[in-house]
């Protein structure tokens, strides 16, 4: 009997590692093949059998200023728009999600699914208002019209995580804090935060993400001063569909490489994002 | 604890003015100017009724746009909720290397629908993807993309956004599968259930709300696909995926047709709205 089971476990063990060895050959092989054609390795397939063409050279890398100018300052762009979007959005989340999370059951019953829909709300169903709006304001096209807009759309996103977690936490110390004599915001710095802080941190790198990744709300409300490597992107293939492969793999790899560097450095904050709040069990240990 | 009305208004006071001015007035006016002939060249703004939607919805492309969207949705959202709570559900336990098998399906994720699109597009094509070099080392005849091939298109398109979502998707279902109690699991072995069974009866109902979450925003992300057929195929070949999103950004700039631009803008953000209320309706069932 102990045997069977123990050769079950064995059976199960070995399943589970084929499977995700596809799964990680499948996200791998097109990261790949789009990396080894930025470095000149890329196939041949008029011949026959197809060949690879081993020609190893960095100029394709080079090759991006050439086609855009601009392109390290656009990736400079990113970068800052990204950051300080990520950044407004926590930092103006993280209050909201308190004030839910000590709200009334009822409340945050109805309030937190609510921030949800607003979180899935397409840009496209407001975007082109939108853009009216900031040309009256004088902000189309600048840094802070664009940082705004996209801390706007991810700001129901962190409010439904803040909320989630920070409701499933213990209010005692928060409590004994405002006993002796505490403001809110001293509590919510000095006692809410720092229990927090895993979270708050995780979610500020997914909203960094999302902001880096976002494309529709640059592409309308800004494009001639302010340009973000997305929008780079789509001008280079929709507008120049010449744009030759290896060229494009350098394109595509020198963007992603930053963001591969965060995330490899910070995956072990980036796992405790979570939409499903704290966990009262593991509560203590964190 | 109770919180004072001053209080509430510190917490609630800097997110509630950035998503009004940036993102709850700008929809508001929107939708009162799809009822006029508003654009911000047009000298003389004109009610018009609903007829920004009658010429919407009597447009071919439109419908095609929302029959495409529609099968996209269907097929896409389900397809990546089963993938990635498989994947999640391999993750569960610990193992050697989890913590890299875990950062490597992060990847896709990281990849903007934009850069996806576009690598995708290079990937699938004859010339220069790993598709035709496969099939050409196969010893088969050569085969054109996908994407350029009536009928292939769309569910290309669905395959290469599952590749991006799905193992997103597992990322966000991982915590609420780890948090379902050792016991449950022991239980349910105990009692002789399958795989199959210990997901329906122990693991979907613990993360009822969680998996509710997950799917009502793959479902807005789907209706508003936009980025990654933009750069993938354009919405070709023909109109066969074009998306509503394509078919509104079009209108505005493309065509300087303002208003039809942002009515449709609209249309895709109330079938956005008419999820949301089935999502609160579930959501409110979900809690105990």
């Amino acid at each position: 009997m102990t045997r069977s089971w123990s050769a079950q476990r064995r059976r199960a063990g070995l399943i589970r590692a084929v499977l995700l060895a596809i799964a990680v050959g499948v996200v791998l092989v097109p990261l790949a093949w789009t990396a080894l054609a930025a470095l000149g390795i890329g196939p041949d397939n008029h011949t026959s059998p197809p060949s690879l063409v081993v020609a190893p050279t960095l100029d394709h890398l080079a090759g991006v200023t050439a086609i855009e100018p601009a392109f390290w300052q656009e990736l400079a762009t990113s970068v800052g728009v990204s950051i300080a979007a990520a950044l407004i959005a926590t930092a103006a989340a993280f209050p909201a999600g308190y004030g839910i999370a000590r709200s009334a059951f009822s409340a945050r019953r109805r309030i937190g699914p609510g921030l949800l829909v607003l979180a899935s709300l397409p840009v496209m169903a407001y975007v082109l208002p939108l853009s009216d709006v900031l040309r009256r304001l004088g902000l189309l096209d600048t840094i802070a019209g664009i940082t705004f807009a996209e801390a706007a759309a991810t700001a129901p996103l962190a409010v439904y995580v803040f909320a989630a977690h920070l409701a499933g936490t213990s209010v005692d110390r928060e409590e004994a804090a405002r006993l002796e004599g505490a403001g809110l915001l001293t509590v919510l710095r000095n006692v809410v935060l720092p229990a927090a802080a895993p979270i708050v941190a995780a979610t500020a790198i997914v909203l960094f993400v999302l902001d880096w990744n976002y494309l529709l709300t640059p592409l309308v409300l800004t494009g001639i001063d302010v340009r973000t490597l997305p929008v780079v992107l789509t001008d280079l293939f929709t507008l120049e569909r010449e744009v030759d492969w290896p060229t494009a793999a350098a394109a595509l790899t020198i963007s992603l490489v930053p963001l591969i560097v965060l995330i490899g450095l910070l995956h072990r904050v980036v796992e405790r994002f979570s939409l499903a709040g704290a966990d009262p069990s593991t509560e203590p240990t964190t | 604890m109770r919180l004072t009305k001053p209080e509430r208004l510190l917490l609630f006071g800097p997110v509630g003015v950035i998503l009004a001015i940036w993102l709850i007035i700008p929809a508001l006016l929107g939708l009162a100017a799809t009822f006029t002939n508003y654009a911000p060249a047009e000298p003389e703004v004109r009610w018009v009724g609903l007829r920004n939607f009658q010429l919407i919805l009597a447009d071919r492309t439109f419908a095609v746009a929302v029959r495409n969207i529609a099968i996209f949705t269907v097929v896409a959202v389900p397809l990546e909720l089963a993938i990635g709570f498989g994947l999640a559900s391999l993750l569960r336990r610990p193992f050697r290397g989890r913590s890299i098998v875990r950062l490597v399906l992060l990847l896709p994720w990281l990849i903007s629908p934009v850069a996806s699109g576009v690598m995708w597009h290079f990937l699938l094509d004859s010339e220069t993807g790993f598709l035709n070099f496969a099939v050409r080392w196969l010893g088969l005849a050569s085969l054109p993309s996908p994407l350029s091939q009536h009928m292939l298109a769309l569910p290309t398109v669905i395959g290469v956004e599952s590749w991006r979502m799905a193992p997103l998707v597992a990322f966000l279902l991982l915590p609420g599968l780890g948090a379902i109690p050792r016991d449950l699991w022991e239980h349910a072995r105990l009692d002789g259930l399958s795989w199959s069974g210990r997901t329906r009866h122990v693991a979907l109902p613990s993360m009822r709300p969680l998996v509710l979450a997950v799917t009502m925003l793959l479902v807005g992300g789907a209706l508003a696909t936009f980025d990654s057929v933009l750069t993938m195929t354009g919405g070709g070949p023909g109109t066969e995926t074009v998306t509503p999103a394509l078919y509104s950004y079009d209108k505005a700039f493309a065509f300087s047709e303002w208003p039809i631009g942002a009515a449709s803008g609209w249309l895709i953000g109330g079938a956005v709205l008419v999820a949301g209320l089935v999502y609160l309706r579930l959501a409110a069932r979900s809690d105990p």
